[in-house]
């Protein structure tokens, strides 16, 4: 943007008294705005101004009850000089993104891959797969995890006939936000089913090209199915990334809001929430949301600068 | 491209061994899909079976079938609060349909503009649009309710709706985006050649070829709307407004008598819509652009 | 399970009945008023109050009342959102953690100008009146008391062969009752008691008993380093006994749905809890329940109990209706119909006039309930000075924690007990 702006920056003083400007205008950026025109109402309107007033807030205490007092940068120094549960926060959701985010892509590709070829009864799979994914985070899921993964539970039930007797996986600090990685893979139904829609817009003519030159499946999935896929792929993998950095419900559910055993589950997101709606403080809680979307940001901007390198668009 | 011909001798010479291989492949293939579905689903037959079993027995039940069945928590769910399920069916319906189409139509022009049209700040809004994205939805709440609370919308279904016909929801332009730039731009050049406005480009040639996209579109929000408890919770008060998911919330209470019988119950009747409305619209991810039979 | 159906049917049956004796002359306000009720609670409770709010509404036309109900975790958020966006509901029940909070903040208002008028507090328990009183302003009105209390499972301790425990029960009779078990050995390794080390109650009981308390009235921690850390030893021990549940057992139970308490589960027969829970336990349990008093830390010491308001009903601080609002409390806690429909659901009637009215409608375990709160005797101590507004986060994010961490291992008791003294410290500093 910044070079084309400029350009037509210099420019325009000279050319501002000339008609032809405003027709230019018209054609180059009309139809961009008119067909933005939604967004930008709902932008501008409903969004922009909850934005910036929680930035706002983030450099005020704010209690809820009464009207925010202003704090300058109070709390932004606090979290990283005096909040050890920002740092452990923090380090869990780091870890959980680490782990669940690549597993449930490389998951769902894989099923989206399997599921993309002419078999019989593939509706009825990938709706099978889809299942879980339909459950959303309701409370049934948070009785449904612990009869699976307590100390009695299935997974232990089925351990014990190899002789193998295993924690009470969802109560244990070392193990239980595994139970939630393990939550997160297994939704693993919206990654897929963009895959597959991915898929599908990959012509077939292409195959066919390439069968007739002697690829294999192998070679052809590392020269025709990877690289046109790379848009679908990016967009994947940077709504997982964002969507577990801010992962909320799943740990609410299940360790009951507290974050427990020994903070163990306790998300970025769920702690920001004590701290808003537990403990009345959304100026922290506000400062706390944009130390967070600064970092989801940066690796958002990163994932951008790099994805010329290796993400195939045809345009 | 002229390989017809050829393509032929290529396919009758490794017919036989081919087709071996593909049997094999196939057969290796159910296997691995059945163990999966049932790793998958088991979860999900749990919480079946809790649904007809006697409400003492939904804890501490060993075998996924029930001692005995009994259809009383369906109807103990059904009517078992002020308001009966069918209510919260028909509101959470009509909430998720109205989102559908607000969604796709706003999300997808918006994407359009992102995806092909060339106008000023273009990088600078799209990264404005992903920013939404990244604010954790608990810090913007209250603000965002006193704007809707001065608009006079709290208690309506208002603040649920409109926001998807404003395109609020970045995710789904960001994924039509991606799936715009995958379409060949020289149909829409070709077209614009061919004086065609942007307008007729977006309804003519972008639309058509991006079924799958837009139906994973519908998918989403279908379900997402549905699945939804926070906005409904903040914004509706009236149990006659009440969606599904507020409804279910109603059965459990950490303070005191939950009914667990008429939550499962209730949970299994409500995965019912979206699982249809997932079969009905999952039949046109597989149309597009390979087989509307698009070449480039 | 019809009976639900059934018994709310007979709720709005008699709801109609009593209306039409109850109207009677109707007040100036009363022309079209429109109020919101917001409370907390399960469906049971949901039923009640809507049967007393339909039966103010038909005695005084012209008021409309729309009750909401939410259940625990998604009443908070909203309550706050709704305060915050200025839009607060008429009557709002309150939970005595978060009535300093509302309070010293003007969302809730003061009810002191309405005592006496539209707001009767005759018969109403001094304790309970007191109970709702923040830097001596009245901002809730109790509606109902209630006792911490040890949920028994009495048919457990049959199984066992133990004589369970009674108000003389103390903490060294119990590791005895613990050894008892463990050698009967029943239902799979079933442990006398839970682990109560992160139960703020229990600490709260057990450190009145020695003549202390967790909060001073000015709002400091009351107790020092060698209490806690000696707090913390009393569990570590009995956990290592196997005396109470393991570390991993007790996490199971995150201060959630009751279905996940120990005794809920089968892991322990006996649990820290209240007593007008005994009847929401009794229904998601097999075997017979009880109540019994807190252990005693020695022989004949008591004074660790108190009549604690269950909840109250408070008015919203921006509401136009507030007189409106205090006539539908006043209703609420002494209408002795209403008394009837609301049963001990949420504690004991602080009103003598309504105890009295309802006691014959009672039915086994809510006797039970209702004569173990009027029969604590020496047991009972003075009521507590109300708990400084961080007494909440000090709970969840402190004490809980740090009980799992000693459970798990990653703290010995010696290093606890002062590091939760400065922890505590820290989050009180913060919140004033």
């Amino acid at each position: 943007m910044t070079a084309r702006s400029l350009a037509t920056g210099a420019s325009s003083g000279e050319r501002a008294a000339s008609p032809s400007v405003w027709s230019r205008i018209w054609q180059n950026d009309a139809p961009g705005y008119l067909f933005l025109l939604p967004w930008f109402i709902g932008f501008l309107g409903l969004t922009i101004g909850p934005i910036l007033t929680s930035l706002y807030l983030s450099f005020t205490h704010f209690d809820l009850l009464t009207a925010p007092r202003w704090a300058g940068a109070d709390n932004y120094v606090r979290m990283f000089t005096n909040d050890a549960k920002f740092f452990a926060s923090m380090r869990v959701t780091v870890f959980f993104v680490i782990f669940s985010v690549p597993l449930k892509l490389a998951f769902a590709l894989a099923v989206a891959l399997l599921l993309n070829r002419g078999m019989r009864g593939l509706p009825l799979y990938r709706a099978l797969f889809y299942l879980p994914s339909l459950l959303g985070a309701s409370v049934a899921i948070a009785i449904l995890w612990r009869q699976i993964f307590a100390g009695d539970g299935l997974v232990n039930q089925v351990l014990a006939l190899f002789g193998i007797q295993g924690p009470s996986w969802i109560s244990n600090p070392n193990t239980s936000l595994w139970t939630l990685i393990f939550l997160s893979i297994w939704q693993f139904g919206s990654p897929m089913i963009i895959f597959l829609a991915g898929l599908r817009q990959i012509p077939q003519d292409m195959y066919e090209a390439a069968s007739l030159d002697g690829a294999g499946r192998w070679r052809q999935f590392w020269k025709i199915t990877l690289p046109l896929l790379t848009p679908v792929v990016f967009f994947n993998a940077i709504i997982q990334t964002i969507e577990a950095f801010k992962s909320f419900t799943p740990a609410f559910i299940i360790s009951g809001g507290t974050g427990n055993p020994i903070n163990s589950t306790l998300f970025y997101t769920l702690y920001l929430y004590q701290e808003a709606f537990g403990y009345f403080r959304m100026g922290y809680a506000s400062a706390l949301a944009w130390v967070l979307l600064a970092i989801v940001g940066l690796f958002t901007a990163f994932s951008f600068l790099t994805s010329k390198y290796w993400v195939h668009y045809d345009d | 491209m002229t390989i017809e011909p050829m393509r032929l001798t290529v396919v009758t010479e490794t017919n036989s061994a081919k087709r071996l291989r593909k049997r094999i492949f196939s057969v290796v293939a159910h296997v691995l899909l059945i163990s999966a579905s049932i790793v998958m689903l088991y979860p999900l037959l749990w919480m079946l079976s809790a649904s007809f079993r006697p409400e003492n027995e939904i804890f501490n039940a060993t075998s996924l079938w029930p001692s005995s069945w009994s259809l009383d928590a369906y109807f103990r769910g059904w009517n078992g609060l002020r308001v009966s399920f069918g209510t919260f069916f028909i509101n959470s319906f009509i909430i998720s349909i109205l989102s559908v189409i607000g969604n796709v139509a706003a999300c997808s022009m918006a994407a359009f503009a992102f995806a092909r049209l060339e106008f000023r700040g273009r990088r600078f809004w799209f990264a404005m649009m992903l920013m939404t994205l990244m604010l954790p939805y608990q810090v913007t709440l209250i603000p965002q309710y006193v704007l809707f609370l001065n608009l006079g919308w709290v208690n309506t279904t208002l603040p649920l709706v409109v926001p998807k016909f404003l395109a609020a929801d970045a995710f789904f332009i960001f994924l039509m985006v991606q799936f715009f730039r995958g379409i060949p731009k020289e149909l829409d050049e070709a077209a614009v050649m061919d004086g065609c406005s942007p307008w007729r480009v977006y309804w003519k040639i972008m639309l058509p070829l991006s079924t799958p996209v837009l139906a994973t579109a519908a998918i989403f929000t279908f379900i997402w709307t549905w699945d939804d408890f926070f906005g409904p919770l903040i914004y509706l008060s009236d149990m006659r407004q009440y969606t599904v998911m507020l409804g279910l919330r109603s059965f459990t209470d950490s303070t005191g008598l939950s009914d667990y019988g008429g939550l499962f119950a209730m949970s299994v009747l409500s995965l019912v819509p979206i699982f249809l409305f997932f079969l009905f619209f999952q039949r046109l991810l597989i149309e597009g652009i390979a087989t509307t039979g698009m070449k480039r | 399970m019809t009976i639900r159906i059934d018994r709310r049917h007979f709720l709005m049956g008699s709801t109609a009945l009593l209306a039409a004796g109850a109207a009677g002359a109707m007040p100036a306000w009363a022309q079209d008023t429109r109020m919101r009720l917001f409370f907390w609670g399960g469906q049971d409770r949901a039923d009640r109050t809507y049967g007393v709010s339909d039966l103010y509404a038909a005695g005084n036309p012209g008021v409309a009342i729309d009750g909401e109900v939410l259940p625990w975790g998604d009443y908070w958020p909203k309550l706050a959102t709704q305060t915050a966006g200025g839009n607060a509901p008429d009557i709002i029940q309150m939970d005595y953690r978060f009535i300093v909070e509302y309070a010293k903040r003007n969302a809730i208002a003061p009810l002191d100008d309405f005592v006496g008028g539209t707001l009767t507090l005759d018969d109403f328990d001094a304790d309970q009146l007191e109970g709702g009183k923040v830097d001596g302003k009245l901002y809730g009105i109790s509606l109902g008391a209630n006792s911490v209390a040890m949920m028994v499972n009495t048919a457990a301790f049959e199984e066992a062969g133990v004589e369970p425990p009674n108000r003389d029960t103390t903490y060294d009779d119990l590791r005895a009752m613990g050894e008892a078990f463990k050698s009967a050995n029943i239902r799979g390794g079933m442990k006398v008691i839970a682990d109560g080390s992160g139960t703020e109650p229990m600490l709260d009981n057990w450190i009145r008993q020695r003549g202390k308390s967790l909060y001073t009235p000015e709002g400091k921690l009351g107790l020092d380093a060698d209490d806690m850390t000696e707090w913390f030893q009393l569990w570590a021990g009995m956990r290592a006994d196997g005396i109470c549940v393991d570390a991993e057992t007790q996490a199971l139970d995150t201060n959630g749905p009751l279905e996940n308490t120990m005794i809920a589960l089968g892991k322990a027969a006996m649990i820290p809890s209240n007593s007008n829970q005994l009847v929401a336990h009794q229904a998601i349990n097999k075997d017979p329940l009880t109540v019994s008093s807190y252990p005693r830390i020695a022989a004949g010491v008591g004074g660790g109990h108190y009549r604690k308001p269950s909840m109250f009903f408070s008015i919203g601080g921006s509401g136009a209706n507030k007189e409106a609002a205090a006539s539908f409390i006043s209703f609420f806690v002494n209408n002795p119909d209403a008394g009837k429909i609301l049963g001990v659901e949420r504690g004991i009637p602080c009103s003598a006039a309504v105890r009295e009215a309802i006691a014959p409608t009672l039915d086994d375990k809510s006797q039970v309930a209702l004569d173990f709160v009027a029969n604590l005797g020496d047991l009972l101590g003075p009521l507590p000075a109300s708990p400084p507004a961080a007494a909440g986060e000090i709970d969840v994010s402190l004490l809980r924690t740090m009980s799992q961490e000693v459970a798990f291992g990653a703290r010995t008791p010696e290093d606890a007990g002062p590091a939760f003294v400065q922890g505590a410290t820290e989050i009180l500093e913060r919140a004033s």
